[in-house]
């Protein structure tokens, strides 16, 4: 097994890439671009929690909340996501149902579970996999953006759509926390350091 | 293993001396997102209002989740079910209604639900056309919650805390085609009739009136109310009058009030008490009369004409009306005779007519007895036919006496003197029967046949008559040449016939006086003629 940088007693910045002697246990800056230095990002895991946890936290109201209220003449409607995703079904277009259900409610719940399971792998020191769950992070880093979608067409619809007397539309609760699901676990993704997962392996 | 010597070629790292905490600040985020999570759950339950539920006949427009209810066009709830109730021929709809308006929900709040309605005098609910129908509702003033309803089928007209008055009427029958019709105080709309329906006894309508306030002040004890749906023709004494109040009155149908000039110092009217609706102002407004004295008149003539409610004059004053008109059997003579039963307002004509019946009746008697009093029928004109009981003086009418014995009076009658005119052009009309148009006519017919015959022919002989014309004036002209030479021939001074005429006048003259000598001779001598002239004697 390669020696690491950190049993060396070397750190790398994560901004400009140079390489320097790590100063022991005190926390240290780069000597070049000045950033902060960590051999292993610093409260990865627990931060990776709380955020994980707070999308979770925000996970529900987005779903139960209506993300979209539509007034016409006649009616006024309120949709949560899931609902809309139920009328896109039952008016026929299956297809951007399906892409609704996965961008909007699959991928949120997927990342967050696969954030647990990262996290709890290298809690438990998993050394099994470690390729893997690498790529499942990579994976997770690289999907999580586009669930950003929905709030974008939500935004687009609302500004549009305004068409008083006869049609208008408003963006509804459940938005913003839908917003923050998207926003809090793309942060929680960021703030795992993927380091650990090999970490576990080196022992 | 690890070579030092390369290690020491890179740079070190700038330490930082900062106290390590032990829990990242990053967990702020997630109780921050729980503690707002929380919260909205909180609010939820928080402001969530009782759930309710209202019966209808039919559920026409109600949608769960698109129904809302409303309370002066302020959305209070959703209807969040419809079903069908456990009570038979029901609509059960359920409806969360929102905290706010929890305290509304009381025993005698209401619930209709609002739809286009197009009737003859109201169109209301046309906003739900478009924004479909909404569950209206009107909070009552009752203390006790409740939870379930029952709606009405005919939406409230006024609203509970609408300030005014309700005023109950009764009628006879009502001319206007639904509830909302307006009341009218001085032609300003003031109020509008809330419902009406029949009485327990089914004699009568019962019809309640909202007033709004301040309107609500003019209605006193004395108040009278009228009908003034559709048009008002009344044909009396003074001819045909037409009326009617506002455009809306005649179609929909209405009411009026007024408080009479006559009426005792207004008190304000007592609540519940029911007022009558009048047929129409006259009627409404008319003195009470207190007294009435009915009377029985027995005409001898066709009462064509004569109505019940017809009015009775007297010297051309109204005094009074016709309350029956019928026929009375006499079982002494078998006899038939028209009956016609009258009662007089004495009090209209005077105010000091005795109230005494005694003394009453004895100025009854004075007037028939003395001054000729009669009742006579009327026409109150030839083209309707309509006829009135008229009671004047008739100073040579023949002498009646007033029985005072009988119940009621019987007023002695004078043949009217419309059959008369009647029998005159009646007379006339036969006269002008008899004529014998037909004859004429056919007669007429045939002259102008022959008319027309002639002037055809004169047309065929006209152009002859031309030639004729051209030869006469041809043969005028040569008189007029001949003529003209007979002027130079005859009439000139030396015209050659004048001379020759002097000439043979001069001989005429002659032979005359050779007759005369001649004449003498004979005379003288008759004889010559038998025996000749002696000569010389």
């Amino acid at each position: 097994m390669a020696l690491s940088a950190a049993e060396a007693g070397l750190v790398a910045c994560q901004s400009c890439g140079l390489l320097s002697r790590s100063p022991g246990e005190q926390l240290s800056r780069c000597p070049r671009c000045g950033a902060g230095l960590a051999s292993r990002q610093r409260y990865s895991i627990q931060r990776t929690w709380a955020l994980a946890i707070a999308a979770a936290i925000c996970y529900v109201p987005a779903n139960l909340l209506p993300v979209l209220t539509t007034q016409t003449l006649a009616s006024s409607r309120s949709d949560t996501i899931l609902s809309g995703v139920a009328v896109l079904y039952t008016s026929g277009s299956w297809p951007l149902a399906l892409i609704v259900l996965v961008a909007s409610v699959m991928i949120p719940l997927g990342k967050l579970a696969a954030l647990a399971y990262l996290l709890l792998s290298v809690r438990l020191g998993s050394a099994n996999g470690a390729r893997d769950r690498t790529r499942l992070y990579r994976m997770i880093e690289l999907i999580g953006r586009w669930s950003m979608l929905d709030v974008f067409v939500v935004t687009f619809v609302v500004a549009l759509i305004q068409f008083q007397p006869l049609m208008a539309s408003q963006p509804g609760p459940g938005l913003p926390f839908f917003a923050a699901v998207v926003i809090l676990t793309m942060l929680a993704t960021t703030s795992f350091d993927p380091r650990l997962i090999w970490d576990a392996a080196h022992d | 293993m690890t070579d030092q010597s390369d290690l020491r070629h890179l740079p070190e790292a700038i330490a930082v001396p900062r106290q390590r905490a032990r829990v990242s600040a990053v967990w702020i985020i997630p109780i921050l997102a729980a503690l707002v999570a929380l919260g909205i759950v909180i609010h939820r339950v928080w402001s969530e209002g009782p759930t309710i539920t209202i019966l209808f006949d039919a559920a026409q427009g109600i949608e769960a989740g698109k129904t809302f209810v409303k309370y002066k066009d302020v959305k209070i709830g959703q209807v969040t079910a419809v079903q069908l109730s456990e009570e038979p021929g029901k609509v059960e709809v359920t409806a969360r209604i929102a905290r706010s308006a929890a305290g509304l929900l009381v025993e005698d709040a209401q619930f209709w639900v609002v739809r286009p309605r197009i009737g003859l005098s109201e169109i209301s609910g046309l906003a739900t056309l478009l924004s479909g129908n909404y569950i209206g509702f009107e909070a009552g003033t009752s203390r006790n919650e409740r939870r379930s309803f029952t709606g009405l089928e005919v939406p409230r007209i006024v609203s509970a805390n609408a300030p005014g008055r309700e005023f109950l009427l009764k009628a006879r029958d009502v001319r206007w085609s639904s509830a909302g019709a307006p009341v009218y105080y001085r032609r300003v709309p003031v109020g509008q009739v809330v419902a009406y329906d029949l009485a327990p006894d089914g004699k009568a309508v019962d019809i309640k009136l909202f007033i709004n306030a301040p309107y609500d002040k003019y209605v006193s004890s004395e108040t009278r109310f009228w009908d003034v749906s559709g048009l008002d023709i009344s044909v009396d004494t003074s001819g045909v009058e037409l009326r009617s109040t506002s455009l809306e009155a005649l179609i929909g149908g209405g009411v009026a009030f007024d408080t009479p000039a006559y009426a005792d110092p207004p008190a304000p009217a007592v609540d519940g008490t029911p007022f009558t609706l009048y047929r129409d102002r006259t009627t409404a407004m008319r003195h009470p009369d207190a007294v009435a004295t009915p009377y029985v008149l027995h005409f001898d003539e066709s009462l064509q004409g004569l109505s019940v409610g017809a009015p009775v004059t007297f010297l051309g004053i109204p005094a009074g009306e016709v309350t029956e008109v019928g026929l009375s059997y006499d079982a002494a003579t078998l006899d038939v005779r028209p009956r016609v039963a009258i009662i007089l307002y004495a009090d209209r004509l005077l105010e000091k007519f005795p109230s005494n019946l005694k003394k009453g009746r004895a100025v009854v008697q004075r007037l028939v007895e003395k001054r000729g009093l009669r009742a006579q029928l009327r026409s109150v004109n030839l083209l309707t036919g309509k006829r009135y009981v008229a009671l004047d003086y008739f100073a040579d009418a023949p002498r009646a006496r007033l029985d005072l014995r009988r119940e009621p009076l019987e007023l002695p009658v004078v043949v009217s003197t419309m059959p008369d005119l009647e029998a005159k052009l009646a007379s006339l009309l036969a006269k002008l029967d008899r004529l014998p148009l037909e004859s004429i006519g056919a007669d007429l017919k045939n002259a102008l046949e022959t008319l027309d015959q002639t002037m055809k022919n004169v047309d065929k002989t006209l152009p002859g008559v031309q030639t004729t014309l051209e030869e006469a004036r041809r043969a005028i002209a040569s008189v007029d040449r001949l003529a003209t030479n007979a002027d130079t021939t005859l009439i000139g001074p030396n015209a050659p016939a004048q001379q020759e005429l002097r000439d043979a006048l001069q001989e005429v003259t002659a032979a005359a006086r050779a007759l005369r000598v001649l004449a003498d001779s004979i005379e003288r001598h008759p004889e010559s003629l038998i025996r000749g002239r002696l000569e010389k004697e």
